[in-house]
């Protein structure tokens, strides 16, 4: 089992290596991931410090179960994502099950591999999270080893969880079915959580040193992790030991034999996924009318976006972020006054993430199949604008509707509406743009579901332009406002922005073609 | 005499340091059905993408019907079928939708295209699977879907690469009736293969590729008399293969 163990990782790593042979991508994904360390470690330290100084106690002690349930909600999703493709999409697996391989061994050999992969996304948000905290709370030295120790060990229980848990659902559910719709799942609980929550925060008030937030859920993994932080901080060492010894029986004790236990089910469900049920005839679709080519693209990518609920779930995460910025509001405005130009910056983050997705993967979710799109008599420019469409209609749609909700919600008038709407457009033009450019650069045509070429080291670079190309349009709103003032700010900071939005697009797009050209299978 | 449909001139392609097809030259004219064989990594796929457009040659020249594939690639690809080695299809279409995709694609008026696409469902026997989505297929089924894709335009070249993995016996004699008609009609046939007996039956000329090179071609009388074996198994063997692994191959 661990030679098993020891091979996948092994096999994960060069996979990833071979995949990402150019080394600028791996710069700036990790110059990315350095500089959100260092910010969340400077954040975490200055707010527990100020808090500390403020003797906010309560507040202070409940933030890390707060920390780490916002970090499993998160991570939910990914870990569900992943649960599910190394077990019941891992390419590798008929081979695995067809060797004299005990199935518990191969189960846990996986379960290790997928859990090593995830410690990168608590390297990088929870770690630096952590050593702040501690250090703004003058913790004790001996408190960060255990802390840290405890917190690599968290990750290992959420996925356990989701894998029993997908285990179990692809048991009784048919798999075609199942593996669809628990991403649609995977994408409203932890949306709805964040709303609901932030909701419940931004409804607390009192003054500072007696305000606290609402008590985290004791049966999560989340809230036993971040009682042994505040536990470690405040500081309380027998408390601290009895969260670090639970922590670590039900890693590796209850965990490992849970899955082992559990494996003789993944079994059955894996064989009933891989064999192939009959299909239900969906549509009885006899539409011959002749099409221009990239409008034939753009229905063939439309059916199979309607038809895919897994490329929904960016668009539910962006209108969730709506909710969240409404519900955010009051929180929000007493710090930083609204203004038209504010509102306009938020949704065109929000048109950023909501563009990435679709523009990145517009032309690796062609899969295998690009071979016989290449040989068909199809210009390289009409794959390019039905790839557009596809991907930018999807996001405008969405963030048109999250745009209106917001100018509605923060009470706008017309005008102000108009000018949400306008800069959401421009900004879903910028990120699906650099998706386009990127995806097409670095296409990746053979993943094994359509979420997993959405993860890791291709999301950072599209994702960081899009964040500098809307911070120099806030630069320009910003600018227009002081200079102008009104409504006429609002137009002149909308011009600048366009300007720099058509320079970026055509460059983008120009790129893209120009790949699409190139394109060799 | 007539000119040839396809045509290749000194065809080459590189990776790096690996060069998968070396120089390879060879015509197919109209009514010939031209098989090409090969080890596995002898070059045929290679040599079958950049004659489609998937892959750019190094150097040398392919033409279609006289068009060049690489300047002219749109003139060239509305002219031929193709049936890959594997069957790439969108898993989330139905039957129906991918030939109207295609036919689309292609350029083809409704009417036309609701006949053909009818037409082929019902050759390959896959009406009542018209509606169902082309993920839940089997791998016969999809090859069957392919070949109803390559045949929808009536084009007047067919590059075939395995075309009859994963066939049933029936759709697989299907198949060798439609080339031999389709044949008859003076359409150009590229197909390569590793069953010795469909190249041996079916095929007017073939070319055997290893490594990259063009090692021989010729009608399969041709080819007997050059090498003096009496099967084309016996030709492909004596030609790829080292001394030991004939050996071997015997003893086996």
């Amino acid at each position: 089992m661990l030679f098993l163990s020891g091979r996948l990782i092994v096999q994960r790593a060069l996979a990833a290596r071979r995949d990402w042979s150019s080394r600028t991508v791996y710069v700036v994904a990790s110059a990315a991931g350095l500089l959100l360390f260092v910010m969340i470690l400077a954040g975490s330290y200055a707010g527990s410090r100020t808090l500390m100084e403020a003797h906010a106690w309560a507040l202070l002690w409940s933030i890390p179960s707060w920390a780490f349930l916002i970090y499993l909600f998160t991570d939910i999703f990914i870990a569900f994502g992943q649960a599910l493709g190394d077990l019941y999409l891992a390419a590798d697996m008929p081979l695995l099950i067809t060797q004299p391989l005990r199935m518990s061994s191969i189960v846990v050999a996986k379960f290790v591999s997928g859990v090593l992969q995830n410690e990168i996304y608590v390297a990088t948000f929870l770690v630096p999270f952590v050593i702040g905290f501690l250090a703004g709370t003058h913790a004790p030295w001996w408190a960060y080893p255990v802390a840290l120790v405890g917190v690599a060990v968290f990750p290992a229980m959420l996925y356990a969880v989701l894998s029993t848990i997908t285990i179990l659902a692809l048991r009784y559910i048919p798999a075609q079915h199942a593996k669809e719709s628990l991403w649609l799942i995977g994408a409203v609980v932890p949306t709805a959580f964040w709303v609901a929550s932030f909701s419940g925060i931004a409804r607390a008030s009192g003054d500072i040193s007696t305000l606290q937030l609402p008590n985290a859920p004791v049966w999560l993994p989340s809230t036993w992790a971040g009682d042994l932080v505040s536990s470690l901080a405040m500081p309380k060492p027998l408390d601290a030991m009895v969260w670090f010894s639970f922590l670590l029986f039900a890693t590796l004790v209850l965990c490992p034999a849970a899955l082992a236990f559990i494996s003789s089910t993944f079994v059955q469900g894996w064989s009933e996924s891989t064999t192939v049920a009959p299909r239900t005839p969906i549509v009885r679709s006899r539409f011959v009318q002749p099409a221009l080519p990239w409008i034939a693209l753009f229905r063939k990518d439309a059916l199979t976006l309607v038809r895919t609920p897994q490329l929904w779930f960016t668009h539910i995460t962006s209108l969730g972020f709506v909710a969240y910025l409404l519900v955010g509001h009051r929180v929000q405005t007493p710090l930083l006054p609204l203004t038209v130009q504010l509102a306009m910056v938020q949704i065109g983050f929000v048109a950023v993430l909501a563009g990435l997705n679709p523009g990145m993967t517009a032309l690796s979710l062609e899969h295998a199949s690009i071979a016989t799109l290449r040989a068909l008599p199809v210009r390289s420019l009409d794959i390019l604008r039905a790839k557009f469409a596809i991907a930018w209609g999807q996001t405008v749609i969405v963030i048109s509707f999250g745009a209106a909700a917001l100018a509605y919600g923060y009470g706008f008038d017309l005008g102000g509406t108009l000018a949400l709407l306008a800069f959401a457009v421009l900004m879903s033009v910028v990120s699906v743009c650099s998706g386009l450019a990127f995806d097409t650069t670095f296409p990746s045509f053979a993943w094994e579901n359509p979420n997993s070429i959405n993860r890791g080291v291709r999301m950072v670079i599209p994702f960081l332009n899009g964040v500098a190309m809307l911070l120099l349009c806030a630069g320009m709103l910003g600018a227009a406002r002081v200079l102008l003032h009104g409504n006429a700010g609002v137009v002149a900071g909308l011009i600048g922005s366009a300007f720099v939005v058509a320079w970026m697009a055509s460059a983008g797009l120009r790129k893209a073609l120009l790949n699409i050209d190139c394109l060799e299978v | 005499m007539d000119a040839a449909l396809v045509e290749t001139d000194q065809l080459t392609k590189r990776f790096g340091a690996t060069v998968a097809v070396n120089n390879v030259s060879f015509a197919v004219k109209p009514g010939e059905i031209f098989g090409f064989l090969g080890p596995n990594g002898g070059g045929k796929t290679t040599t079958i993408k950049m004659l489609t457009g998937l892959a750019r040659p190094t150097a040398g020249r392919a033409r279609l019907c006289g068009f060049d594939i690489v300047r002219q690639p749109l003139q060239a690809k509305r002219i031929f079928g193709y049936v890959p080695d594997e069957p790439q299809l969108y898993p989330k279409l139905t039957a129906f939708e991918f030939l109207n995709f295609v036919g689309d694609i292609y350029g083809m008026s409704a009417e036309r295209k609701g006949q053909r696409i009818a037409y082929l469902l019902d050759l390959f026997d896959l009406s009542d699977q018209a509606d169902g989505l082309l993920g839940g297929f089997s791998h016969g089924m999809k090859q069957k879907v392919m070949l109803c894709a390559a045949l929808l335009h009536e084009p007047k070249i067919y590059f075939l690469d395995e075309p009859t993995v994963g066939l049933d016996p029936r759709s697989a004699k299907l198949l060798k009736n439609i080339l031999r008609e389709l044949a008859a009609a003076g359409c150009a046939i590229f197909m390569s293969t590793h069953i010795m007996e469909i190249a041996q039956t079916l095929c007017d000329r073939i070319a055997i590729i290893d490594r990259g090179h063009l090692i021989a071609m010729g009608t399969f009388d041709e080819l007997r008399e050059l090498r003096g074996h009496h099967s084309l198994e016996d030709i492909f063997l004596g030609l790829t293969g080292t001394p030991a692994e004939r050996g071997l191959a015997r003893s086996l």
